[in-house]
């Protein structure tokens, strides 16, 4: 199912911002908000795991129910796991399409990457001393 | 121990009386000495015209509004590029230079001290911190009070001694040299979107007219003991009919100080117009001058309009916003809470438009008809009319009648109806131009006793070389020559070093900034106010503990502290 | 020991009225802040001494070492970017300028992702704009568009709009009237007055819409712009012109969006129709606290806000081509300094895969997730907490943050200088 992807600032994303190895940022940061009748139309419940596939790249996150959506829209806080997936081009402005992207939804069974999994997937290297 | 020897120096220096006599100048650790040995470094000027640095007292090089004026036009950025080269940073700019910019080329004019024409108090740090990048010059700022709250509601109160008190709390607080009034009530009307339209109409809500705030500051000015005086933007700005607001404001002012003026207006050029609307406005110089001419408890610097391109920035939000309206070009405005306003609109000043030919002319008229020299200073309000990098053809159109008619032949062919340039017969001399943008600018300014704007033994040894030799070049049909020897001298010299050769800066330099400490008595303290506290604490979005400047921020500095009558 | 009147060092409102206690020189309490405030404040995370990536893992390494490999990675670097900017104070982007001057670098800050585009707007048409006291003690009417304050600027409505005291308001938060213009209903949106819900991409013309309204030729909008009804553009409209004093803020959503700097040019122009009704303003709210303050350090030193080029001696100014996201993009650059910003969590991977693969060093006090991508990271003081400097909150007001606790670890400024030194020394100068 198509679907309109926006990304942004949440508190919760926000207080983790100097926490990013933390559980909480990676729950918080790997979540696909989505309305509740869009989830039924995918056929999902709550806190089940859906891969969202833009031009650039595909990703798995947890969906989370959210009434504040419009259907047919999707929220990921800003952070690596949108960004897997975000185009990044900038059309000659510098800034890349953060909001407003055409993806697609699907249930999968997969289990989300961490943020480390992430980085390391395109040659990063976990800093593990906490 | 540092020594410089100056021989063959043709010194104009007219606060100490000294006009093209050839002789050789002494320096000891950056100050003016009678002698030096013979281990004296020495610069033989050859004959060369030698004055003390330029002193520019009405520019706006630093801070917030100058800063956004370079942040919101990056093809005035891209119009005067230099690059990284030896002690010299890479500038930009044309008529907002990035502030090394502004400081390399003022040098290369010789131009070694600054005062910033607008400073709003709350955003003081950042005009400090720009201060600490225009290395080259000794900076002051000028300190905006034309819309603040609680010294308005002290002149309401009619206590002219709180007023006082706030002042000097303020300029102690945010390390500010002078009291600047722009518009004032106009910039607190602005905050509505209005305006006020003379010197009689009240400021909304707060209940009291320019004619006071204008009256009110000029005795607590005094009652301060400021080296400066009150430094005035008169209302009613770039309106055609303001010379009666500029009159009635002249009017306004006592001979308060037996030092120096009781008033400094500020780009008079731009408030100096007859008619009534843009179709007959006209030039009143004459009446302005006669003014002037009268009271010698003014002094004026003319705001001179070059044509071209430039960018106007002032506190004068609303008039920024009226010229807005006229040129639909870009706009930017910045009102600051409880204090004062502030707008940039980029402009094109063309030959070819009667209103910007008659700028031009009255500016120059300003010059002219003011028979003292020491009561009108040389500016552009920069780069409200022009920007600075124009001072030595203006100092050419001054002292050239030939230089002046052939650019009026080239201005809008109605001109001559309306203004009396072409009346005026009247050559300025080398010293006229010495007293323009030394002598007059330290005395107004109230800096000489520091020894600043002359050579005299004790004095700081800020020198111009230029290559010029006065008693072999005309003036008065030499206008090229004299464009050519003030754009670019041979040395600039700065605390007794050498800072600019031939336009090349020589060293990274490091500025001083010179501020006013008034002391006022414990009853007049504003840190000991509960009032004044909570108020502040209530509607500022700055707790008052974080809104004083830190020492940090001046880190050379020379402090002038005031026994305040309070 | 209780310190008053703190400045936080999370977001572009720059609060300071904090209330931090101390205790053996930790925090141990704060009061006044946010949410976020408190999670910065109390955060123990610190990395204790400069990192470096081997085989296998990381290794502890030495100031001097780390600041060496930074030097010489600058000065082998054809094309070096250093980036971030936001995190730190003013003292140390000085610095960061003369070291992008001195290498013939690129310099560019957090900006190009948040508010580059209203600065490409700012620079088309200017900005009619204010102090945030302005708006508190003034504005009978404040817009929210396209951001979310109650998450991303927790006290921006209480302590400069909805909830202040303002002087000419007798009872302000009864008497301003809070529109918000949002593509979902956040929270912010449920305590406005007027929710407009607009669909994806349609800020444009909504703008475009109420400035035609305005205009008095409501006449060509159609009965629903974007989702939005004629009726309620028109009731905004004649609220916005009934107001003695109107701020618009806006976010994001404005600059990420389909349009970005044109949506941002619409909406200043709309604040422009509106000033010749009564009074308006526009201000953008920026998020990291200092982000303002690095548009404002680059443009007296440099003649431009960010994405500064010098590699031809000059000063060269091209967003879009000279920001970061586009240099990494076409992997451009081949050595990346990065302070005070964490691109590897805010990047599109198409970038961070070009990070992973260059030079990379991290001068930032926690581990984010750009220490994977990095060789080495020299950690720092924090800026507003064990360091103090200057920063410019979202409406230019320029704030010192403090120094609460006593530092172990030298501050970004110090850094930066040695690094600066040493290159000056490698070049002979």
């Amino acid at each position: 199912m198509k679907f309109i992807l926006n990304t942004g600032r949440t508190v919760t994303q926000g207080r983790h911002v100097e926490h990013k190895y933390h559980q909480g940022y990676f729950e918080e940061t790997s979540s696909c908000f989505i309305h509740p009748l869009d989830l039924m139309d995918l056929d999902l419940e709550d806190g089940e795991h859906v891969e969202v596939v833009s031009e650039w790249g595909s990703v798995v996150l947890r969906a989370v129910s959210c009434e504040d959506l419009r259907k047919g829209m999707i929220f990921v806080p800003l952070g690596p796991f949108a960004n897997h997936i975000i185009p990044p081009r900038t059309h000659s402005t510098g800034m890349p399409d953060f909001k407003n992207i055409t993806v697609e939804l699907a249930r999968t069974e997969r289990e989300r990457l961490t943020q480390w999994e992430l980085m390391e997937k395109i040659g990063g290297k976990r800093y593990e001393n906490q | 121990m540092t020594e410089l020897l100056i021989r063959n120096a043709c010194v104009i220096d007219p606060l100490n009386d000294i006009c093209g006599e050839v002789m050789d100048i002494a320096v000891r650790d950056g100050k003016i000495v009678e002698s030096v040995g013979s281990g004296a470094e020495v610069i033989d000027a050859g004959g060369s015209l030698t004055m003390p640095g330029g002193i520019d007292s009405h520019t706006h090089i630093c801070g917030t509004k100058v800063n956004f004026g370079r942040y919101m036009s990056p093809e005035d950025m891209r119009a005067g590029r230099t690059a990284r080269r030896g002690h010299m940073h890479s500038t930009s700019g044309y008529s907002v230079p990035t502030t090394y910019g502004t400081s390399y080329r003022y040098s290369a004019m010789g131009y070694t001290t600054a005062l910033e024409g607008a400073m709003a108090p709350l955003e003081a740090r950042h005009t400090h911190e720009e201060f600490t990048h225009t290395p080259l010059q000794d900076m002051m700022a000028n300190t905006l009070f034309d819309g603040n709250w609680p010294i308005m509601q002290a002149i309401h109160d009619g206590d002219i001694r709180r007023a006082a008190a706030i002042v000097g709390w303020t300029l102690s607080a945010v390390k500010g040299f002078a009291i600047k009034l722009t518009n004032p009530g106009g910039t607190e009307a602005w905050g509505w979107g209005k305006d006020v339209a003379s010197i009689r109409d009240p400021v909304p809500h707060f209940e009291v007219t320019p004619a006071e705030i204008i009256r009110a500051m000029i005795e607590a000015n005094e009652m301060l003991n400021l080296p400066h005086s009150v430094h005035l933007h008169c209302n009613c700005l770039g309106k055609p009919g303001n010379h009666q607001c500029t009159l009635e404001t002249f009017d306004l002012v006592p001979n308060a100080n037996n030092k120096r003026q009781s008033l400094y207006a500020t780009h008079v050029q731009f408030h100096s117009y007859g008619g009534s609307s843009w179709r007959d406005i006209c030039s009143r110089s004459e009446e302005i001058c006669r003014a002037i001419n009268s009271k010698p408890q003014i002094v004026i610097d003319m705001g001179q309009v070059m044509f071209g391109k430039t960018t106007t920035m002032t506190a004068d939000g609303p008039m920024e916003f009226n010229l807005y309206r006229l040129y639909h070009n870009k706009w930017s405005n910045h009102d600051v809470e409880l204090e004062t306003g502030s707008g940039i609109i980029p402009v094109y000043y063309s030959r070819k438009n009667l209103v910007n030919s008659i700028m031009w002319s009255i500016g120059l008229e300003l010059a002219l008809l003011t028979d003292n020299p020491w009561q009108c200073i040389l500016s552009t309000d920069n780069p409200n009319g022009a920007p600075f990098v124009k001072y030595p053809e203006i100092m050419a159109l001054l002292m050239s009648k030939r230089y002046r008619n052939e650019i009026f032949g080239t201005v809008h062919p109605d001109t001559e109806h309306n203004v009396p340039l072409a009346a005026i017969d009247r050559e300025l001399t080398w010293n006229d131009i010495a007293i323009m943008t030394r002598g007059a600018p330290a005395k107004a300014l109230g800096i000489e006793d520091l020894g600043k704007g002359h050579l005299g033994e004790g004095a700081d040894a800020d020198i111009a070389i230029y290559p010029i030799n006065i008693n072999e070049t005309d003036p008065a049909t030499s206008a090229e020559e004299v464009i050519r020897a003030f754009g670019q001298t041979d040395y600039t010299i700065k605390r007794g070093r050498v800072v600019c050769r031939q336009g090349t800066c020589m060293v990274d330099g490091k500025n001083t900034t010179i501020w006013v400490d008034p002391h006022i008595s414990e009853n007049y303290s504003m840190d000991h106010d509960p009032e004044f506290a909570k108020n502040f604490d209530r509607y500022y979005t700055v707790r008052m503990s974080n809104y004083p400047v830190q020492e940090e921020y001046i880190r050379r500095n020379l402090c002038i502290e005031t026994e305040a009558q309070l | 020991m209780k310190i008053n009147d703190v400045v936080c060092p999370f977001c572009g409102c720059l609060c300071d009225d904090l209330e931090i206690t101390v205790e053996h020189n930790r925090i141990v309490a704060v009061d006044n802040g946010c949410t976020l405030a408190n999670a910065k404040f109390m955060s123990k995370e610190q990395l204790a001494s400069p990192i470096r990536r081997t085989g296998e893992g990381w290794e502890n390494i030495s100031y001097d070492e780390a600041i060496q490999y930074t030097v010489d990675m600058l000065l082998d670097a054809d094309r070096p970017l250093l980036y971030g900017w936001s995190g730190t104070h003013g003292e140390a982007q000085c610095i960061g300028v003369h070291v992008s001057e001195l290498v013939g670098g690129i310099i560019d800050s957090t900006t190009s992702v948040c508010h580059g585009p209203s600065i490409l707007a700012i620079q088309e048409v200017g900005h009619p704009g204010c102090t945030l006291g302005r708006v508190k003690n003034r504005a009978d009417v404040v817009i929210y568009w396209g951001c979310n304050p109650l998450e991303a600027h927790p006290r921006h409505m209480s302590r400069y709009t909805t909830y202040a005291d303002g002087y000419f308001l007798q009872n302000a938060f009864r008497e301003r009237k809070v529109i918000v213009v949002d593509v979902r209903e956040t929270e912010t949106a449920r305590v406005a007055d007027e929710f407009i819900r607009i669909k994806e991409g349609g800020d444009y013309a909504v703008l475009s819409a109420l400035r035609a309204i305005v205009r008095g030729k409501g006449d060509v909008v159609p009965e629903s712009v974007a989702g939005v009804s004629r009726s309620q553009l028109e009731r905004i409209v004649t609220l916005c012109k009934d107001a003695k004093f109107g701020a618009i803020f806006f976010g994001l959503g404005l600059t990420m969006t389909r349009g970005k700097y044109k949506n941002v040019r619409n909406a200043i122009e709309l604040v422009d129709e509106l000033s010749r009704h009564t009074k308006f303003t526009i201000t953008p709210m920026r998020g990291h606290w200092n982000v303002y303050g690095s548009n404002e350090v680059f443009t007296w030193m440099t003649g431009y806000p960010y994405a500064i080029d010098f590699c031809r001696g000059i000063a060269f100014y091209n967003p879009g081509e000279t920001s970061a996201i586009d240099l990494l993009a076409r992997k451009e650059c081949d050595a990346c300094l990065i302070i005070g910003s964490d691109p590897g969590a805010h990047f599109p991977r198409g970038c961070v895969e070009h990070l992973a693969e260059i030079p990379t060093v991290v001068i930032d006090p926690v581990p984010t997730m750009t220490t994977a991508l990095a060789d080495v990271q020299i950690p720092v003081a924090v800026s507003g907490i064990d360091a103090d400097g200057t920063a410019y909150r979202m409406d230019g007001v320029p704030i010192r943050v403090r120094k609460v606790i006593e530092p172990t670890l030298p501050n970004d400024r110090e850094v930066l200088k040695s690094i600066h030194a040493k290159m000056k020394e490698a070049k002979g100068q």
